[in-house]
């Protein structure tokens, strides 16, 4: 029996393995040889090029610019979603009427694909009819029809903002079931002892809202390292690669100039900077695990 | 009923994947597998027509993959990269062929061309220029685009606009007049940079000519020249002037194509693909849109027509060759095929057995004008390689966002461009 078992468990286990090294696996290692050739896509003849490509990313201003927009879009998913989602978490917790509904509300983006969702926020953008624009004008009585997504200072603020409202949904539903773990007759003690909402909130349901958070965060880091479908979709890294991630970056490289090996180098960089946040992820959470139990 | 047990489930295992990762083996006997890009707005419903046709005629059987405009440039490469390219595709005459002609992708036609006769067929300006690569032939001229001014004629017979302009000097006044009425002569949508392309590539042939404008596309010139500086100019002179309707980079080149079908806009420089997508909408040629030829610039330059080329290409990784170049002969010489498809896409024949009738007025004096041009060039993406027409379509959108930092776009893209040429 426990033979048979076994046996089931390996047929089981060995078809998502065999999916696994397939489509993840394999790519990922010819990324890697490809990153020290400079292939170009179609021809089956190329060279090795030894480190070339990773010492082009040194002088790729547009690598640079990639880079810096990376770190602004990581930071801005960490925070935007963290702190709209904690915030409307507290306000429905605090048992207004509708809560349900409004959570329903909030959480149904995160349904939606980013693609749907960039479509969406292209329209609320769009400069002459858009509903962003329109509302502006209704606001202020002035002809506006500033092109959010056609402006370099605004284009990749404007995709953060439709990425964030979609993220806000998940970051709420976690604090949600955080601030069920909470023991009430704490917050009912500070509240008997004289300490204002705010003080209460920041000295005991934050603290104690550690775990939720740690999970957050990680979260809104590893879907913003995915958020290529999004930023594809509203700008395509546009206007003239102002809004530009390394993912971005690299599909441009790889793709619309045919510098594959070049593209696989970038793609090598970005996922060694994925690994580094998974492992300061993990530490993290062993932290919190060792805290919390 | 059925009882699913660990027998049905070692057969899905076996099965579920063969199903798919084996679906090419499926393509084979007298079928012809094919990827084209004539999608959407593109005139899919119409070149399957011409599909059906080949069939009927011929006993082959396609395996016909529809991918969209932009999306297939993508598909194209990773199909190279694995190995699976159709046996037939389509691609753009020019730089990009010539890119995929030097990586050895592409299967020579020579032989059919000889067999079929197509130089009977094909018109051999066309056949000059977008056919041969390295001495060989690859790519058969499915149809080709002619880009000009097309214009809302209710909109400038409003303005009291009765003559064309034929001069650079009266394009400037036409623009003024439509201007002092109040309506935006032009508009321009360069949300995917490349519809900016044709005001740099009838600015540079008009003023530089096309000699100066081929050493550009080749590397022998610079970005900085004074020739690409005087033409940037004369662009720059139009956007300070307000022409240009606001935030051409928010717009796509259907949203710039309505603007001027509503008549928010007077006109657009843009590829003879237009009339197909405005014929679509239930506008009709002669009667609520027009078109006039880009205005001659400079004395003693030749006349230059710019536009595409839409090809079929063979794949060297192709299984069935004979069913390949069937289908681009027939393409290529069917008369009727030739005149269904051009007339409902919105595009020019190559094919010199197609009775000029067959286009609707507008049209019919389009291939008026690129026959009696001087010299016909690829538009900039198809005539300069792959890597710097990158950099050139991003000087073009930056340089709409603030037309005042010309001189510094053309700095860098001067540096930009020679490094793409060496890589």
């Amino acid at each position: 029996m426990e033979r048979e078992n076994r046996f089931w468990q390996v047929i089981l286990l060995a078809l998502p393995l065999a999916i696994f090294i397939t489509f993840v696996i394999w790519p990922l290692a010819n990324s890697f040889y490809y990153s020290f050739t400079n292939w170009n896509g179609f021809n089956p003849d190329y060279d090795y090029v030894g480190f070339d490509n990773f010492l082009k990313i040194h002088t790729d201003q547009l690598f640079l610019n990639a880079a810096i927009n990376t770190a602004l879009w990581i930071v801005a998913a960490i925070v935007v979603p963290t702190a709209c989602g904690l915030s409307l978490a507290l306000l429905i917790d605090s048992r207004i009427p509708g809560g349900s509904v409004f959570k329903s509300i909030f959480y149904l983006p995160i349904c939606l694909s980013a693609v749907v969702v960039g479509q969406i926020w292209v329209w609320i953008y769009q400069p002459d009819w858009g509903l962003l624009n329109t509302v502006v004008e209704a606001v202020s009585g002035e002809q506006f029809n500033y092109a959010w997504l056609a402006k370099p200072d605004s284009a990749l603020w404007s995709v953060i903002v439709a990425w964030s409202w979609q993220q806000t949904g998940l970051s709420m539903v976690i604090f949600l079931a955080g601030l069920t773990t909470i023991p009430e007759d704490l917050v009912e003690v500070c509240e008997i002892e004289g300490a204002r909402a705010l003080q209460r909130i920041r000295l005991v349901v934050i603290p104690l809202l550690a775990p939720a958070t740690v999970v957050v965060i990680a979260l809104n880091v590893i879907n913003s390292l995915k958020g290529f479908d999004i930023l594809y979709t509203m700008t395509g890294g546009g206007p003239f690669n102002s809004s530009d991630t390394l993912a971005m970056h690299m599909y441009n490289e790889s793709f619309k100039k045919y510098l594959m090996g070049y593209g696989s180098a970038i793609s090598v960089v970005l996922f060694l900077i994925a690994l580094i946040i998974i492992r300061l992820y993990f530490r993290q959470l062993r932290k919190v695990d060792a805290l919390h139990g | 009923m059925i009882r699913f047990n660990r027998h049905w489930l070692l057969a899905a295992v076996g099965v579920v994947p063969a199903l798919v990762f084996g679906g090419p083996a499926f393509a084979q006997g007298g079928d012809v597998t094919l990827t084209h890009y004539f999608t959407g707005e593109f005139g899919l419903k119409v070149f399957n027509e011409q599909v059906v046709k080949f069939e009927a005629d011929t006993g082959y059987a396609i395996k016909n993959s529809p991918i969209g405009h932009e999306d297939f440039k993508t598909d194209i490469l990773v199909r190279a990269a694995g190995d699976s390219l159709p046996d037939v595709f389509s691609y753009w005459a020019g730089a990009r062929t010539q890119f995929v002609v030097d990586s050895g992708s592409l299967h020579p036609i020579d032989d059919m061309w000889a067999r079929d006769g197509l130089d009977n067929v094909v018109a051999k300006s066309v056949a000059d220029s977008a056919t041969m690569y390295n001495g060989m032939r690859y790519l058969v001229p499915f149809n080709y685009h002619y880009a000009g001014m097309f214009y809302n004629t209710r909109v400038l017979a409003d303005a009291g606009v009765t003559d064309l302009p034929t001069t650079w000097d009266g394009f400037l006044a036409l623009c003024e007049t439509l201007k002092g009425k109040g309506v935006t002569p032009i508009a321009l949508g360069s949300k995917d940079r490349w519809p900016a392309q044709f005001w740099f590539d009838y600015l540079l042939l008009g003023t530089a000519g096309p000699d100066y404008r081929a050493s550009l596309m080749n590397g022998s010139a610079a970005y900085d020249d004074a020739e690409v500086k005087a033409a940037m100019a004369m662009w720059k002179e139009l956007a300070d002037k307000g022409y240009f309707a606001p935030n051409a980079n928010a717009d796509s080149w259907t949203d710039a194509s309505d603007k001027v079908a509503r008549g928010d806009a007077a006109m657009t420089l843009m590829g003879t693909w237009i009339t197909g997508y405005w014929n679509g909408l239930g506008l009709e040629a002669g009667k609520d849109y027009d078109f006039f030829p880009f205005p001659p610039i400079a004395d003693g330059v030749p006349a230059s027509v710019v536009g595409p080329v839409d090809g079929l290409v063979i794949s060297n990784d192709g299984e069935n060759r004979a069913g390949a170049e069937a289908f681009l002969s027939y393409m290529m010489s069917n008369a009727d095929v030739q005149a269904s498809w051009t007339g409902a896409y919105g595009a020019l024949s190559a094919n010199v057995n197609v009775d000029p009738a067959n286009y609707n007025e507008v049209m019919q004096r389009v291939s008026a004008v690129v026959a009696a041009a001087d010299n016909f060039a690829f538009n900039y993406d198809l005539a300069t390689p792959p890597p710097v027409a990158e950099v050139g379509l991003s000087m073009f959108s930056r340089f709409m966002d603030d037309p005042s930092q010309v001189d510094d776009i053309l700095a860098q893209v001067a540096t930009d461009a020679a490094q793409a040429f060496g890589e």
